[in-house]
């Protein structure tokens, strides 16, 4: 290694570290507080090597924790915040778009974003892309009585992500399969 | 030439003489048994040498540890094992409840995005946008 390549290195590091810690999405205090509030709260805190430890625990016969497997393989953390309230108005619009906020930054792509007025029910899904291979997802979704957020880092592959939606007993959806494409047109429709 | 036997009865009583029955010593059963006697004890004292290394208290005290040890450090082992299993499954029971929140979350973008195109009426042939295509 040369000399200026050598000086310049704890720079490159220093500003690689911002890239770094955009993995670590901070929840605001508000949503963070939620859970005294819900009637029933689910947060899981999963990184790369817990990841891999519990996917060692999943059965190879098992159809539902095979596919897990397979999913979970080169993922470097799953995140996953859900509140479950009994009355409507538990949390604030300002609290979710705080939350929103965070991924305005370039690195996120927002690829689907719902307004329903009539249910209520508000969906983002983002996409964060790393030389035009997914590196990770975030949905945001809320109801009038549930606030979910789920971050999943590393890479993920777009049937893998439809995989995700139809599989561990949740039914899929008998519509053609939509791509991210399409996804992103609908988004960029209910915005206009 | 050979000569011959002068008396060919003589030959035939030395033979008989020879090969005649004798009765044993008085003492030859006794000697025998006593001879085997002593050798069964001998293997017995050869056998009783070598457990008699465990008379001496503090090898019994050592063999008694050494035992106590390897059935615990077992002991441990197998308990250790347990909760790490434990601690797995607990795991990977999280792994899947975050997998199925994130999958029917996912399910939802869909069904909504899938409702906003089903809901949306079709634009006439003439004026075809864009988003109506979509």
């Amino acid at each position: 290694m040369s000399k200026v390549t050598r000086r310049l290195f704890p720079i490159i590091l220093l500003l690689a570290a911002p890239a770094l810690r955009a993995q670590d999405l901070k929840l605001p205090p508000d949503i963070a507080n939620l859970s005294s509030k819900a009637k029933e709260t689910v947060e899981v805190n999963m990184d790369g090597p817990m990841l891999h430890w519990a996917s060692k625990f999943l059965s190879r016969e098992d159809p539902d924790e095979k596919q897990a497997a397979k999913l979970v393989e080169n993922l470097k953390g799953i995140y996953v915040r859900s509140y479950e309230f009994t009355e409507e108005g538990s949390y604030t619009q300002a609290d979710v778009e705080a939350l929103r906020s965070q991924f305005k930054s370039p690195t996120w792509s927002r690829v689907v974003g719902v307004r329903s007025e009539h249910d209520g029910e508000n969906v983002d899904v983002f996409f964060r892309m790393e030389n035009d291979k997914m590196a990770g997802i975030v949905v945001i979704a809320a109801e009038p009585k549930e606030l979910t957020f789920v971050n999943i880092v590393g890479p993920l592959e777009i049937d893998q992500l439809s995989d995700l939606g139809g599989e561990f007993g949740i039914p899929r959806v008998k519509t053609k399969p939509l791509s991210s494409k399409s996804m992103a047109k609908a988004s960029k429709g209910e915005q206009k | 030439m050979t000569p011959m036997n002068p008396n060919p009865n003589r030959l035939e009583d030395r033979l008989r003489q020879a090969l005649r029955r004798e009765e044993p010593p008085d003492r030859f059963a006794a000697s025998v048994l006593n001879r085997v006697a002593q050798n069964s004890i001998a293997r017995d004292a050869q056998k009783q040498s070598w457990l008699s290394v465990f008379s001496q208290p503090l090898v019994r005290w050592a063999a008694f540890t050494f035992v106590s040890i390897c059935l615990i450090a077992e002991g441990l082992h197998y308990r250790n094992q347990q909760h790490e299993r434990a601690q797995g499954e607990t795991a990977k029971q999280q792994l899947m409840l975050a997998l199925r929140i994130a999958g029917s979350k996912l399910q939802l973008a869909k069904e909504k995005v899938n409702e906003i195109n089903t809901n949306r009426p079709e634009s006439q042939p003439g004026n075809r946008t864009p988003r109506s295509r979509s």
